[in-house]
């Protein structure tokens, strides 16, 4: 268990009672953005395994990194300009 | 752009753990590059001004940035995306780490890596009980196994997006690369290394001064099991020990150059001034203590300060931004330096702008000033800041 100290000048209400930084005006928020996140990643992950199979079958080779970030981009891009 | 080590102590990860740790190394990418953009526009356009009309003056500190910016909805989801992409860099490493535990155990036993653990150091507070950088277990996760080496040099692939290297030791080789070529003349003859973690930016040192006894020490024992290994299994002739850079088991005038990399900051003030007293009593006349860290709030603009220090809030570095409020060259007076002997500088990342950039630089002679947003940020372009000090 962490037993962080703070910052001198630390602002109040920063923090969540265990200790979590909050940043929304509703808490549910925060952690909202972390279940999109991970919801995002398990996606990705079945990608990889569609371009697995596909490969497997004669698809040539394909540039992972490239297709993540495009995949990225169109995913998030409804929070991008804040 | 995701990273796979250089050693036999790399992962052999399922598909599913490799696109994860994919997934984190590109959203944080997004993170770090595009949302940090926006981030800034955001401060410009809006939180600024506001600032300013409550105030009748702009953003002049850190902590005045950090305080216009809280509530913004850029400065919200920025850093509600980069907690948890903090949070998904060690969890998916886990997995494989804890899948390979006798295989790792077993390779590193074989390496025959040289370390010397002291089981009664008490591990300081900061390297123990706080969970640094979100990092679950600390540097301590697994006691003295290479547990908590293994999920930090893994982790670290994840998290860096390419940026330290494929052998993350973009920041040891860029500023050994630097010393070398400024400074022709010095040849140490023994080097130490202190806070190396597992030793990713000591083996430059080695590479740069073959003919050098290096010494590499760290208060968490496994990540110097690890360390170890790691460094043998790439053919480095590295001894890594047990010991607090605070209180060093060395006798005066001992090694010719004093190193660290990203250290500073995790110590409390008090740790930090003892570090750097003891890195000068440990230095031969001639010799050189050399930090690389994140470089200091006084010569950064508002909101460039409180980029960085936003870790110290939000990422456990509670030592963050009272080290950047720091002057590194008063710290260095303090330990016994003379200030005329006191330097500081930016060095390019040799991984992303060629061993011709820091050549050029050397030639120039123009390596004092700071820069901002690139300076010590890891994101697209980074330059790496440091300091140090010679002992006459």
């Amino acid at each position: 268990m962490s037993e962080t100290p703070r910052p001198d000048d630390t602002p109040p209400g920063l923090y969540d009672e265990t200790g979590n930084a909050r940043f929304f005006a509703d808490p549910a928020m925060d952690r909202f953005v972390a279940v999109v996140m991970n919801m995002a990643q398990e996606l990705w992950v079945q990608e990889e395994r569609l371009l697995a199979l596909e490969e497997a079958k004669g698809a040539p080779p394909a540039d992972r990194d490239a297709k993540l970030q495009a995949f990225i981009t169109r995913i998030f891009a409804p929070i991008r300009g804040a | 752009m995701s990273v796979e080590l250089q050693h036999g102590m790399k992962p052999e990860l399922t598909a599913e753990e490799a696109a994860r740790g994919r997934f984190v190394s590109g959203i944080r990418s997004l993170i770090l590059n595009d949302l940090a953009a926006d981030m800034k526009a955001a401060y410009d356009r809006r939180a600024a001004p506001a600032f300013a009309r409550a105030h009748g003056r702009p953003p002049q500190t850190s902590s005045e940035a950090h305080k216009a910016l809280r509530g913004d909805p850029a400065f919200n989801i920025y850093s509600a995306m980069r907690c948890q992409a903090q949070k998904m860099v060690w969890a998916s490493v886990a997995d494989s780490v804890a899948r390979e535990a006798d295989r790792l155990a077993a390779a590193a036993n074989a390496a025959g890596g040289k370390v010397q653990l002291n089981p009664a150091l008490a591990v300081p507070k900061n390297v123990g009980a706080i969970e640094v950088h979100l990092m679950p277990g600390s540097y301590t996760r697994g006691g003295d196994s290479v547990e908590a080496g293994a999920v930090y040099d893994r982790g670290l692939a994840v998290f860096s997006m390419g940026l330290m290297g494929a052998n993350l030791d973009d920041i040891g080789l860029s500023m050994s690369r630097y010393i070398a070529l400024k400074y022709p003349e010095f040849s140490p003859s023994r080097i130490l290394d202190t806070g190396t973690t597992i030793g990713h930016n000591t083996l430059p040192w080695k590479q740069t001064y073959p003919g050098a006894e290096v010494i590499a020490i760290d208060a968490a024992p496994g990540g110097l099991v690890y360390g170890a290994a790691r460094a043998a299994m790439q053919g480095q002739d590295v001894q890594f020990v047990q010991m607090c850079a605070d209180k060093l088991d060395y006798p005066d005038a001992s090694f010719d150059l004093v190193w660290s990399s990203m250290f500073l900051h995790e110590l409390s003030k008090k740790q930090r001034a003892a570090a750097l007293a003891e890195a000068h009593r440990v230095l031969r006349p001639g010799g050189l203590m050399l930090h690389m860290e994140l470089p200091p709030n006084a010569e950064m603009s508002a909101f460039d300060g409180f980029y960085l220090d936003w870790d110290s809030w939000y990422n456990e570095e509670p030592y963050y931004k009272g080290y950047r409020d720091e002057i590194p060259q008063e710290n260095c007076v303090k330990a016994g330096f003379a200030a005329a002997d006191c330097f500081q500088f930016v060095v390019p990342s040799i991984g992303i702008y060629g061993e011709q950039a820091i050549a050029d630089l050397v030639a120039s002679e123009a390596a004092e000033a700071v820069g901002q947003a690139t300076t010590g940020r890891l994101a697209e372009g980074v330059m790496w800041f440091g300091f140090g000090a010679w002992k006459r």
